[in-house]
């Protein structure tokens, strides 16, 4: 008799026993959710964070001496010490995993400074002087103006390449089109002021490059910096808490509005980000109304017969198909066999290289659409099963059509189940990574999908995701290793993109109850 | 002295054509396989109240829904005989539905306003109709409300939520709903049983006062309200009219004894 005298508890007993269990799991759960977010909040975070460099001397393995300056990260697990290090055999930095017995002394070296390139590479060392043309070499303390200085050049360089000389380029290829003879006066006459404005480029070049900053490193070595590829000077370990809190910010802005850079594991994730957010828009479009004129035949108009119940069960299975087969579907069938056509069809001049025939952004989102349409389907059908009969029979006797009452009753009452759907469809399609490879997003774009240029929304671009970002990050990339802080930076923004997509459906949802409360 | 007990109501034989807003001949109706209504002939008169009276299950509800064809949305219904209403069968295929059903109003047991402002659902039959002059939709607002007995109440907030009424407000908002469209029958199916006495004695006196305009049909459970109230009354058992007459004589000398045995309440 196992049942009553179970354990030898009394039926009080048994039921306490149970709550506990139950809440022993919830907490496990509990637990479990709260340390992904801790994980990646803070490593995501640590990202941001300047860290104090130490001037680090220490035997290698080899058993030969070293000083080098480093960020020291202790490993939790040991006693190791690992070392972001930067040295003249290394100057844009490595990485070293010491035992603790390999370090000889930390020194805090307060006039250090992290110096970050404009392509995302950095170097730890103390900044001697600055070399600044026809002027004696300048002390530290005028560093800013020099870089202000240095950017105004850049600025005007800038300005000459995008103002004058790109529309002389633009012109010049527009008469070797028509076939104007080169020795035209016209075009001699552009040649000619193209000559003198790439001189003047070239001018403002040469003053530009010998802005210098020179550097050392622990061993004493010397070693120049070309100023104009400087993007930030900070002497970490000077920093006040709040000026830190300032870096982090700055580098959180740079992080949110640069491309990334030296193989996607510095610079910003922008492209990223928007590529994420666009695909997400656009198959909402997509996925929105077609799920819903779906769901509202299935459960409105179609007989209730064995193939309408057949094709319900079928949906729902769809949602538990495995997201690679979609991408491969959406390979097979969207870019190759639809994209293939429409090639054919509409830019047959453009052959053989494909414009609509090759993975896009459009179809990753059409992909996604396909794969989040089970989701919006169901939810849909649920929210219109749950409006009154009565209302419908209501608005019938009040000598609507079927079509009248669905569009003016039914759908503002079956809406808040129309937007569960969306944000389900929403938070699957912002964490797909797989099915996304196949079909259009990349390690790198060098265009986003949207730009100034006619039809300013590139749907057949490749475009870069989040995901996909990581994923490359965080197993491809030789130079970070272990720690691969940017990836977790991009992964608590991915996130909070997910979480705000969210957020803002579920308060689109609560108002459309609201305003739409039944009974 | 006999003056007195002459009712205004004639002999339902005596019923002309001019003087019939419903008549119904030979009406058959099929749920599936289940004969609902059995060859059902009457002639119902306008601009009086008349009250269709049975047991839950005689096919009352189902034979009013057939004045505005409402039977239509549900699967495996089948009818023949023919409803005349304005000298048109109305089971016939060449009927607008749609136009019938504002010409022949329906109020039901549950009030169910729509999930929108007091004035939205008393538009909303008008704005079907294609109505969009704002002028002419706050003119049939007001007056349908009013012969709702409603204005009073709700004029000053007529842009929130239908559901901030009361259940009695609610039903006499659905009334007016169906009013606005100036219909010429009104069905009412049990309007009263989900509201308390008080309020269905108000909603009770909005009839008698509504009979002016229009035809009322009320399917009612309730004895006393349908002799209160109607000048006709029909009673239903088991899908065949058992006996239709002015109330006075239903309710004082009925002829057969189904309907006596019903309305003195010694079955059911």
């Amino acid at each position: 008799m196992l049942s009553r005298q179970s354990f030898g508890l009394n039926a009080v007993q048994r039921q306490s026993f149970v709550i506990s269990l139950t809440a022993f799991f919830t907490s496990l759960l509990l637990i479990a959710l709260v340390s992904v977010l801790i994980l990646i909040g803070m490593r995501g975070m640590a990202y941001f964070w300047p860290e104090p460099i130490y001037m680090v001397t220490g035997k290698q393995s080899d058993g030969s001496a070293f000083t080098v300056f480093a960020n020291v990260f202790e490993d939790p697990s040991g006693g190791d010490v690992r070392l972001k290090y930067a040295d003249s055999r290394a100057p844009y930095g490595s990485q070293k995993q010491l035992s603790e017995e390999q370090v000889e002394s930390l020194d805090l070296i307060p006039e250090s400074a992290e110096i970050k390139f404009q392509d995302g590479r950095r170097v730890l060392a103390i900044p001697e002087y600055i070399v600044v043309p026809s002027k004696p070499a300048q002390g530290l303390e005028k560093i800013n103006a020099v870089m202000d200085e240095v950017a105004l050049i850049t600025a005007q360089i800038e300005e000459l390449n995008t103002q004058k000389l790109a529309p002389i380029h633009e012109a010049l290829s527009q008469f070797d089109k028509r076939g104007v003879d080169e020795e035209a006066p016209a075009r001699e006459k552009l040649v000619a002021s193209f000559t003198e404005y790439q001189k003047r480029v070239e001018a403002l070049e040469a003053t530009r490059a010998e802005y210098e900053l020179w550097v050392s490193f622990a061993d004493k070595s010397a070693f120049v910096i070309p100023m104009s590829d400087i993007q930030s000077v900070d002497f970490v370990s000077r920093l006040s808490t709040f000026e830190k809190w300032k870096v982090v910010f700055s580098e959180i802005g740079v992080f949110l509005s640069n491309s990334p850079k030296q193989a996607n594991t510095s610079g910003g994730v922008f492209p990223a980000l928007f590529g994420t957010v666009l695909m997400v828009f656009l198959m909402t479009i997509i996925v929105t109304p077609f799920g819903v004129l779906a769901a509202i035949y299935l459960s409105e108009y179609a007989p209730h017969s064995a193939l309408t119940t057949t094709i319900r069960v079928s949906v729902s299975n769809m949602a538990g198909v495995p997201s690679i087969v979609y991408g491969v579907f959406g390979l097979g069938f969207f870019v190759y066999t639809l994209g293939g056509s429409i090639d054919e069809l509409l830019f047959s001049d453009a052959l053989p290289s494909p414009t609509m025939g090759s993975p896009g952004i459009f179809w990753a989102a059409l992909t996604m659409a396909i794969l989040t349409l089970p989701v919006v389907i169901v939810a849909t059908e649920e929210g219109l099963r749950r409006v009154p009969e009565g209302l419908k029979t209501g608005s019938y006797a009040l000598g609507a059509t079927k079509f009248e009452t669905i569009v003016r009753t039914v759908l503002p009452i079956a809406s808040p189940g129309i937007m569960t759907g969306v944000i389900l469809a929403i938070a699957r399609a912002a964490g797909e990574v797989a099915p996304l490879m196949l079909v259009g997003a990349v390690k790198f774009a060098p265009a986003l999908p949207i730009d100034g240029e006619f039809p300013y929304l590139h749907l057949d671009r490749q475009f870069m995701h989040l995901g996909v970002l990581i994923y490359d990050g965080a197993f491809h990339s030789q130079t970070d290793g272990k720690s691969a802080s940017m990836m977790f930076a991009a992964c608590l923004l991915l996130l909070i993109v997910v979480f705000i997509l969210n957020i803002l459906a579920v308060l689109l949802r609560a108002r459309l109850r609201k305003r739409y409360i039944t009974g | 002295m006999l003056k007195l007990f002459e009712h205004n109501t004639l002999n339902v034989d005596d019923i002309s054509a001019e003087q019939t807003a419903v008549e119904v001949r030979n009406l058959n109706l099929w749920f599936g396989n289940k004969h609902v209504l059995n060859d059902i002939s009457m002639r119902i008169p306008k601009n009086k109240i008349t009250a269709l009276i049975g047991q839950s299950g005689c096919g009352k509800s189902t034979l009013i829904s057939c004045f505005n064809r409402l039977n239509d949305l549900y699967d495996g219904c089948k009818y023949n005989g023919e409803i005349i209403i304005d000298g048109r069968n109305i089971n016939s295929r060449k009927i607008n539905v749609s136009r019938l059903r504002t010409n022949v109003g329906m109020v039901f047991q549950r009030p169910n306003p729509f999930p929108m402002s007091i004035y939205e659902n008393v538009c909303y039959g008008l704005k079907l109709q294609g109505v969009k002059v704002r002028r002419h939709l706050d003119d049939a607002v007001e007056s349908a409300l009013k012969q709702a007995a409603l204005w009073d109440e709700v004029k000053d907030r007529l842009f929130e939520s239908a559901h901030v009424l009361s259940g009695g407000q609610q039903q006499r908002l659905v009334i007016a709903r169906a009013l606005a469209l100036k219909p010429d029958i009104l069905l009412l199916d049990e309007p009263t049983s989900a509201l308390d006495p008080l309020t269905t004695l108000f909603i009770e006196e909005l009839m008698d006062s509504l009979k002016k305009q229009c035809t009322i049909i009320i399917v009612t459970h309730n004895m006393q309200q349908a002799s209160r109230v109607s000048d006709y009354t029909a009673f239903f058992h088991q899908g065949r009219l058992i006996e239709y007459a002015d109330s006075d004589t239903l309710f004082t000398m009925p002829e057969k004894k189904q309907t006596e045995d019903y309305i003195t309440g010694r079955y059911g």
